[in-house]
């Protein structure tokens, strides 16, 4: 954009310049004059519904809404006279009228629009006498929802976030009048990756939470500002923590380089997983086949113990798995730790992922809103790093951005989302908008062969920029911590150790010894991994996990919640985080930092002091490749698929599929799965199947299907999706009760014992019971 | 194949048709819905669900739309539909003395049907016949100049099954009323929203199960409220105590 | 007699929804003509000289609302406003019925005049008579050539597509219009940008009243100055207007603007014998109360408007000494409040507010101070929102509120308790 021109608008008296065209609300912002506004909203504009943010403009004869007043040079505006405060006390009193005063058991009370308006500008008393108008105070909208719609003012926020922010226009206004009222289509539950952001939205307290309501009063809350920790977005957040608990996170609303202002589901409610009773509280140690209590001292000596037996005789039969879930400097020491003893076989990718840095075409997740068209290779980030999906929505939505997905096994966008899926790269290439200037490209990391072939089909002229959306938040972090088999911190090559497969590998052939294990739980996302041999394996984590199980000693970790550091998330930056004020979490419990510090005390290490790896971290994550882009060759993994060869030969007859893994936001990592509050919004293990495909095998949506390759899963919920390419099933990764990690990477399945759905087992989740 | 199934097979052409007329396939959306209506009397879940398959729309988006225009019923309604003009120029003519002559041989008010299923019965604004007034549209046909006579007569007529109008098409038994809509004219009884010992279960009015979770949360960690801040209170500008007047 | 005949010539005598019926008295000549014979700008400017002002409501000049049109947008469209649903006004449906040729030329030279090649009628829902005459008439005309490609030869296309409505008063504020038209919730938007600017499809659009549309037939055929002859000042030409309530022969009359209010209640034959007038509205539900003393006052756009009120869409409705005014203003209200969108706080609320209040009045359970709280509340509504209808509610109720206090201090409950 050219040179903006600059007006000047005298408010209350105070000249104050911005750029031509600003809202009037908005330029009353930059003297810190609040304008009242119930619909407005800075990320999606006027509505002019709500009429209480009127002022009086010279020259004008009526009031004006200074949400929809664009201003010009000369303009001069009283937001405090008489006739502004009079209009706005008469909205006041109509918004009054039919409200009801329950604001001792709101759960807005103390941050509610209303109350303060009323206070600030309100007549305090009502000309009403007539009875106030009841309507039902507690609808159930759907699993994270709750309406009150007494209290509804049909400010239609939430109504204009589902349309114009999501595109999925779930939630809409019925009828009309004085009898308007938010609702979802035949009261069908209000779902998707995004809903919580309505609770944020609605300026009273219609629209709440329902893991939230009547837990807190705001006042009584401790907030901490920090960074969500649970995909590789790095959302920007305020923990708010009351009796020790933290009772809900908000969304950040100026953060407009990360989140744009927004939360995702699983950032806003798989919050109580900490809090659980089955978390880890104490170093176990497995004695003679069952778990022992032991102290953190010979927890730590019988660790270093191992290490340095197993360093002495060979440093390559010592490895090390984590940092994608660990924080910056954390992940630095612990390869600084284990590099210092000769190990080289480090890595943190013990899933599907491969790569995570994207090289020097990285974009930053702004940028992607300056983009011509977008196109998703491998699984798109709509479950996996949700708030960017929602920031590609908004280029198509709002920019017109073209978005392309290549061979999508997901579900499809919502119509008014400009869109198109295709099933190869050439074809991707072919329906790029003409004269494309901009292209972005965002890949999950996983096959590197169509993330090159795109690459190279893209038109020379266009300025290319590449994302990764990763299953781990901090991968990206983790990589240019030195957390990878051929690099250094900043990605300086080193002579090449065992990735995670490979390690795998040699643990089962007793060439590897000792394996340790920072939050990553491969027996759930890496086949074969349960096979694993090592004679002494070590897991940090919350929970006994599928992969701790497996252990020899199992050490207590702190969560995101409960450390201080900086992660980095999928666009490269470097985000704070920080432990939450008087969140109370068990006092055994140590961060991985504090672990990494203690075991290199008893390995005799030396590390370096606070600010050295301080500054050492924002060196390592400045100094960006420059060498290297998608699907770099030094990140393919050695081995693949470490399964048996025996398994990989499916006992099938008929009909074969091959197998997709997907993510679903709250399946990934099972945290979810200790939060029984959330337990309607885990999803159940599916199977996703294309309609020609299930037209052959006779299923339809709703069925119950098993599915036998080299191993078999029961009980999946079939769901016939249209655009599935065919031969292919898509099941849901992460999940303990339905493991994609029982069939190899490369295998292929049959479906068998098809058999229909008990009736209430279709019942939608979070149909009111 | 269902009877929807198949009254949309049917309809297709002409579905398609309409669409075609607009530049845009969701204003067919109104000229859908009279569509699917005509043939099964009301608008029909169904119908909705498949007017937003054919435009591509949410299911959602529909029913909003759809509820906001009276003239679409979202319930199955009687074989006739009577609709009272209740505007300024019928009411200076008599028209609530037809309207009450309407209800007593009914035995119905304003937006209910008879138990018969026969009769649907409204009282609607202005019809644009203030020349003949009082006015009604009998399934939307005019019915002028209105007297208890011709009242008697109509309805008369109507169960013998010998009207001039044809009967709307009635797939499904109607219930009492088509429509949530209230008026709100009538008083709420005197209940006061959120007040103490409401039995409806709906309005618990305030303290519900969570709620006195909440309470005895409060009062079982007392010294966590030393804490508090009131933060926000004091970015508020300092407000004038207001006195509450009776 | 100061009734004239122009677009209701022939009604009542001859059945001019026979296309052929309608061609021998003239019809589609200027159609004809326009297209053989004149550039759309001829057209436009003819409307202009003519001073046409807009019959749907707000009055708006013609010809200047279409000089708003962007000039380099295309495509452009033309909706013809058939919703009328105002209180007391039912010309529009009469012209719809009894002479569908007629809107339709008038529909076909107005798109031609702004070169819109797909032109809207919106009919109102309750007016499926009207529709099945029109949509027989759009076939006869299609058959005859005058819709659709390549009108008599002059290479310009053009289409009509009638849209029913489902049941909405506010669908005839013409954004609410345009959204229904594209398959919405009939709901005001707001404003800037304007429908000239973005309307329908977020292209340029006009929106016109069926009768602004006909009477550009009449205007091409006997030119503007024949238009400009009669009225006022600025309020020029001939006007239906629709006269209801206390007089003994209620319907439309086309009259010349400027003829005196009492000539007009004349025209209708007068009130009933024996009957005193109480009031006059003279503008359809949103318009204040005129009374005896006013009558003289000539029926124009400029005479209403001075005298505080206004001449809206033409309706006149006429109340005698039987009227029950609180009755009356609950009438309205009520219509108002049921008919607002319910996007706007003063219109929903207030508007359901002073229904209540209203109400119990009609109840004699009315307080005192309701009566002032009334005309305060029902002001200070006024003015604060989004679209013309919720500051419709208080004209009338004001009117006859000052006009009237004794009605409704009689309704006031004898012991006030306050509740
Ligand atoms: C609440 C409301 C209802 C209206 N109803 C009608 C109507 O039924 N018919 C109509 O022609 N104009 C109606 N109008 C006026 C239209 O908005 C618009 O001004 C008119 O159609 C323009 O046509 P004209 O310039 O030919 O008068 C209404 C306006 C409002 C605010
Ligand atoms: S004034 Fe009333 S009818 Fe008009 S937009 Fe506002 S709420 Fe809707
Ligand atoms: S904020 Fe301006 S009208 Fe709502």
């Amino acid at each position: 954009m050219s040179e903006q021109q600059l007006v000047t608008v005298t408010i209350d008296g105070t000249p104050v310049q911005v750029p031509k065209g600003t809202w009037l609300v908005e330029a009353a912002k930059q003297i810190k004059r609040e304008i009242p506004v119930y619909c407005y909203h800075r990320k999606m504009g006027p509505a002019g519904l709500c009429r209480i943010c009127l002022v009086e403009i010279e020259g004008m004869p009526k009031l004006q809404i200074a949400c929809n007043t664009a201003v010009t040079d000369g303009m001069v505006v009283h937001t405090q006279s008489e006739k502004a405060a009079d209009g706005r006390r008469a909205v006041l009193e109509l918004y009054l009228l039919n409200h009801p005063l329950d604001c001792p058991i709101c759960d807005k009370g103390g941050e509610c629009d209303l109350q303060d308006y009323a206070m600030a500008y309100g007549q305090g008393y009502s000309r009403s006498v007539d009875p106030k108008v009841s309507k039902p105070k507690a609808v159930d909208l759907g699993p994270t929802i709750v309406l009150d719609e007494e209290r509804c003012v049909v400010c239609q926020r939430c109504v204009r976030f589902d349309d114009m922010i999501v595109g999925e226009r779930e939630l809409v206004l019925k009828d009309r009048g004085v009898r308007n009222i938010i609702a979802t289509a035949n009261g069908e539950p209000y779902r998707h990756n995004f809903t919580g952001n309505v609770t944020e939205l609605c300026p009273v307290g219609a629209l709440t939470s329902k893991t939230y309501r009547f837990k807190s009063r705001p006042w009584d809350l401790r907030r901490t500002g920090t960074t969500c920790t649970q995909c590789p977005v790095g959302c920007q957040m305020h923990v708010d923590v009351r009796v020790g608990v933290v009772q809900r996170t908000m969304s950040v609303e100026d953060d407009d380089a990360i989140s744009d202002g927004w939360l995702c589901d699983r950032g806003r409610y798989n919050v109580g997983f900490y809090d659980d009773s089955e978390r880890i509280t104490q170093p176990m140690y497995k004695r003679d086949g069952s778990w022992v209590q032991i102290s953190w001292d010979d927890a730590l000596e019988l660790w270093a113990a191992a290490i340095s037996d197993a360093c002495a005789v060979s440093p390559a039969s010592v490895g090390a798995i984590g940092g994608g879930r660990l924080t910056n400097e954390e992940a630095f020491l612990l390869q600084h730790v284990f590099r210092a003893k000769g190990v080289r076989n480090l890595d943190w990718r013990a899933g599907r992922q491969r790569q995570a840095s994207p090289g020097r075409d990285g974009g930053k997740l702004v940028d992607l809103e300056s983009a011509d068209a977008i196109v998703l290779i491998g699984e798109s980030p709509a479950e996996r790093a949700p708030i960017m999906d929602l920031r590609i929505r908004k280029a198509a939505l709002q920019k017109g951005a073209k978005v392309i997905r290549v061979a999508s096994a997901e579900r499809a966008y919502p119509a008014q989302i400009p869109s198109m899926d295709v099933a190869t790269v050439a074809e991707a290439a072919k329906n790029l908008p003409k004269g494309a200037k901009r292209i972005a490209i965002v890949w999950d990391g996983c096959d590197a062969a169509l993330a090159t072939s795109l690459l190279e089909k893209m038109p020379k002229d266009a300025r290319i920029l590449t994302y990764i959306t990763g299953e781990q938040p901090n991968a990206r972090g983790a990589e240019a911590m030195g957390m990878l088999p051929f690099c250094k911190p900043g990605y300086a090559s080193v002579e090449r150790g065992l990735d995670a497969a490979g390690m795998f590998a040699a643990a089962r052939e007793g060439r590897l010894v000792v394996l340790s294990i920072f939050g990553a739980n491969p027996a759930l996302h890496y086949p074969g991994f349960s096979d694993t041999r090592a004679p002494f394996v070590v897991v940090s984590d919350l929970f006994m996990t599928e992969t701790a199980e497996l252990a020899t000693l199992v050490l207590p970790a702190k969560s995101g919640f409960e450390k201080t550091g900086t992660t980095t998330n999928l666009a490269g930056d470097v985000l704070p985080v920080n432990a939450a004020q008087s969140l109370e979490s068990p006092a055994e419990a140590l961060s991985d930092l504090e672990m990494i510090v203690a075991l290199a005390e008893k390995l005799g290490v030396d590390l370096p002091v606070a600010e050295e790896v301080d500054a050492a971290v924002l060196r390592h994550l400045a100094s960006a490749p420059e060498d290297f882009t998608l699907g770099d060759e030094r990140f393919v993994m050695v081995s693949p698929s470490n399964h048996p060869e025996e398994h990989r030969k499916a006992r099938h007859e008929g009909l074969t599929f091959r197998i997709i893994v997907q993510s679903r936001i709250l399946a990934g990592g099972g945290t979810s799965a200790h939060d029984a509050r959330i337990a309607e919004l885990r999803p159940l293990p599916e199977a996703a199947i294309s309609p020609e495909d299930a037209s052959e095998l006779g299923v339809s949506t709703g069925d119950y299907i098993d599915l036998e390759g080299d191993a078999t899963l029961h009980d999946l919920l079939v769901e016939v999706r249209p655009g599935m390419p065919r031969g292919s099933i898509a099941l849901i990764g992460g999940l303990p009760d339905g493991p994609t990690n029982v069939f190899a990477l490369d295998a292929t399945v049959s479906v068998t014992n098809i058999r229909q759905a008990p009736e209430e087992a279709v019942e939608p989740i979070g149909a009111p019971a | 194949m269902s009877d929807f199934s198949a009254l949309r097979e049917r309809l297709k052409k002409q579905c398609d048709e309409i669409i075609a007329q607009y530049e845009q396939p969701r204003s067919a959306l109104l000229p859908l819905v009279h569509l699917f209506q005509q043939s099964e009397g009301y608008a029909s879940p169904e119908a909705l669900r498949a007017v937003a398959e054919m435009l591509d729309l949410s299911q959602a988006v529909v029913e909003s739309t759809v509820s906001f225009y009276t003239l679409f019923y979202r319930k199955p309604v009687g074989k006739y539909m009577l609709q009272v003009c209740r505007g300024l120029a019928c009411t200076l003519n008599g028209a609530e003395d037809i309207m009450a002559y309407f209800r007593e041989q009914l035995g119905i008010s304003h937006l209910q049907t008879t138990a018969d299923g026969l009769f649907s019965y409204e009282e609607v604004e202005c019809l644009a016949a203030c020349d003949r007034a009082t006015c009604m549209q009998v399934n939307l046909n005019f019915v002028y100049d209105l007297t208890s006579q011709m009242i008697d007569d109509m309805l008369a007529a109507m169960r013998a099954g010998k009207y001039a109008v044809p009967p709307l098409a009635q797939t499904r038994a109607p219930e009492r009323s088509w429509t949530e809509r209230q008026d709100f004219e009538v008083s709420t009884g005197g209940k006061s929203a959120g007040a103490q010992d409401q039995p409806d279960p709906n309005n618990p009015g305030g303290l519900d199960r969570d709620g006195i979770i909440m309470l005895d949360r409060i009062l079982s960690d007392e010294a966590r409220f030393k804490g508090r801040t009131n933060e926000r209170l004091a970015n508020v500008e300092p407000a004038l105590a207001q006195v509450i007047e009776e | 007699m100061p009734v004239v005949k122009v677009l209701t010539e022939g009604i009542g005598e001859a059945n001019l929804r026979d296309i052929k019926v309608y061609r021998e008295r003239g019809g589609y000549k200027q159609l004809a003509r326009a297209f053989k014979e004149m550039k759309p700008a001829d057209v436009q400017a003819m409307s202009d000289k003519s001073g046409l002002r807009g019959r749907g409501g707000a009055g708006f000049p013609t010809g200047k609302k279409w000089s708003f049109l962007p000039a380099d947008v295309r495509p452009r469209y033309l909706v013809c406003n058939c919703d009328e649903a105002e209180p007391g006004t039912f010309k529009d449906r009469m012209l719809l019925e009894e002479t569908p040729h007629l809107v339709l030329e008038g529909i076909l030279l107005g798109a031609y005049a702004i070169e819109s090649h797909h032109a809207f009628i919106y009919i109102r829902g309750e007016f499926k008579r009207g529709y099945g005459i029109f949509m027989e008439a759009l076939t006869q005309a299609r058959k005859a050539g005058f819709v659709g490609k390549d009108l008599f030869g002059s290479g310009f296309d053009l289409e009509v597509t009638a849209h029913r409505g489902a049941g909405a008063y506010i669908c005839g504020e013409e954004t609410a219009l345009l959204n229904s038209l594209e398959g919405k919730r009939g709901e005001p938007r707001l404003k800037p940008p304007f429908p000239a600017v973005q309307g329908l499809y977020s292209k340029p659009t006009v929106v016109n009243n069926v009768e602004t549309l006909a009477y550009l037939v009449p205007i091409l055929e006997r030119g503007p100055e024949w238009f400009t002859a009669v009225g006022t000042e600025r309020s020029k030409g001939y006007k239906v207007v629709s006269i209801s309530g206390h007089v003994q022969k209620p319907g439309n009359y086309e009259v010349a603007l400027g003829t005196p209010v009492r000539e007009l209640i004349e025209i209708a034959g007068g009130l009933r014998p024996g009957r005193k007038l109480m009031a006059v509205q003279p503008g359809g539900g949103s318009s204040a109360c005129i009374f005896e003393e006013q009558l003289d006052l000539p029926y124009d756009y400029e005479s209403l408007q001075k005298a505080g009120t206004m001449l809206g869409s033409g309706a006149i409705v006429v109340m005698d000494d039987t009227t029950d005014f609180v009755r009356a203003a609950f009438n309205l209200v009520r219509f108002f409040a049921h008919e607002s969108c319910g996007q706007c706080t003063p219109c929903r609320e207030g508007g359901h507010w002073l229904e209540r209040v209203l109400h119990r009045f009609l109840e004699n359970r009315g307080l005192k101070s309701d009566i002032e709280m009334l005309a305060r509340v029902s002001h200070e509504i006024t003015g604060i929102n989004l679209c013309p209808l919720g500051d419709s509610i208080e004209p009338f109720l004001a009117s006859v509120l000052k006009r009237f206090p004794e009605q409704f201090e009689a309704r006031v409950a004898r012991e006030t308790v306050r509740a």
